[in-house]
């Protein structure tokens, strides 16, 4: 590897001042902005960039000359962009300039002639899409819903939400992009919605699940228990001798089916006994015999 | 994507008055739109470009005004001679 010193071309006596004017020297040579057609000019430019910038600042070239410091310590995080990757890529930008052969297509040679072609469609470009990011809840993911967003300019778009919706789906609004260039019409807005995670449902295709908790008494005896589904609550009917794990379902209170109609909602119950702890079903327990030969583990 | 100027500034480190100077030389030309400037991530290129002619090459602001200007036409050149080669590709097809 060669020292900072050999990049710049000074001795290691160099001042100050003639440090710096080497490197505007060969910066002004190897600049990437200033060689937009060398891939080569990034690579070498990086090198003496880093040399300065350790050689440039005293008190890190106190500590390199002193050994303290190697010059690994100087290199540069990699940088990514240039001006020249935007200004010389296909995309339109406001900085465009066909002054500099503005000449070449007044002719009638087939030269002209694909020069004006090129700068016609250019001229015509549809406008880019624009890219937005969306959250709504679980509920609003199966229902549907209507949702505003702020664009960068201030105008708001109003983004209906279709019902069924999955996570990471995205919505294209045509037209709703960037405007476009002469006849070309507007790009769209791309939105992608995400659906938060919601604490009591989960999706499964085009069904939901939810787990409900039960008291013993609705377990034993069955009854009426309020379900939440995502159009709002509905009564269930839990059947006698119900247990943990007894999956109920409620038709057609899932999602909306690609092909119509609708998934279903299952419930699995969980039976919840009371906190703390009740005396009266403690008693009960300790004197009733089949419930302690009763074994659950074991297969019947 | 596109920035505020508060984000631009934010992001390119520039102060406000040197934006503003920026602007008023062309240097910068940000989108206008009714709810104020719009950047992109080439205002943060060319704002780091015009930084580096400054501090690293030492170019003083009239060099700066025709490094940009020259800069601008060489790379429309070099689109047109891009789209050329793409059209005469179409051609020999």
């Amino acid at each position: 590897m060669k020292s900072p010193y050999e990049v710049l071309g000074v001795p290691s006596t160099a001042t100050a001042a003639e440090m710096q004017s080497a490197y505007r020297k060969l910066a002004k040579k190897l600049h990437p902005d200033l060689n937009p057609g060398d891939k080569a000019a990034e690579e070498k430019f990086k090198e003496v960039a880093a040399a300065y910038d350790l050689l440039g600042d005293a008190d890190k070239r106190k500590r390199f000359d002193a050994g303290e410091i190697d010059a690994s310590g100087a290199e540069r995080p990699p940088r990514q962009n240039y001006y020249r990757d935007y200004a010389g890529g296909p995309a339109e930008h406001p900085y465009a300039d066909a002054s500099g052969y503005a000449d070449f297509m007044d002719g009638d040679d087939m030269f002209a002639d694909l020069l004006r072609r090129s700068q016609k469609a250019r001229a015509n470009r549809p406008g880019d899409d624009r890219h937005y990011h969306l959250e709504i809840g679980f509920a609003d993911s199966i229902v549907g819903a209507t949702r505003r967003i702020t664009l960068p300019d201030g105008a708001t778009l109003d983004v209906k939400i279709p019902p069924g919706l999955v996570s990471g789906q995205t919505i294209r609004l045509k037209g709703k992009g960037a405007p476009g260039f002469g006849t070309g019409g507007p790009g769209d807005a791309l939105i992608e919605v995400e659906v938060l995670p919601d604490t009591r449902f989960a999706r499964d295709g085009d069904d939901i699940t939810i787990e409900l908790p039960i008291s013993l008494s609705e377990a034993v005896f069955g009854g009426c228990v309020r379900v939440p589904t995502a159009t709002g609550a509905v009564t269930m009917a839990v059947p006698k001798g119900s247990n943990t794990g007894t999956t109920l379902r409620l038709k057609g209170k899932g999602a909306p089916k690609r092909g119509g109609g609708f998934g279903d909602q299952f419930v699995k119950l969980k039976v919840v006994l009371p906190s703390p702890p009740d005396p009266e079903l403690e008693a009960f327990v300790s004197g009733w015999e089949k419930g302690k030969s009763f074994n659950p583990r074991e297969e019947g | 994507m596109a920035m505020t100027r508060e984000e631009f500034l934010k992001s390119s480190g520039l102060t406000v008055k040197v934006l503003e100077l920026w602007i008023e030389q062309e240097w910068l030309a940000p989108e206008k739109t009714p709810s104020g400037l719009l950047f992109g991530e080439i205002d943060i290129a060319r704002a780091r470009l015009i930084g580096e002619l400054q501090s690293g090459i030492g170019a003083n602001e009239a060099g700066i005004d025709v490094i940009l200007h020259l800069m601008d036409q060489l790379h429309g050149m070099r689109r047109a001679l891009a789209e050329l080669r793409r059209e005469m590709g179409k051609a020999a097809v």
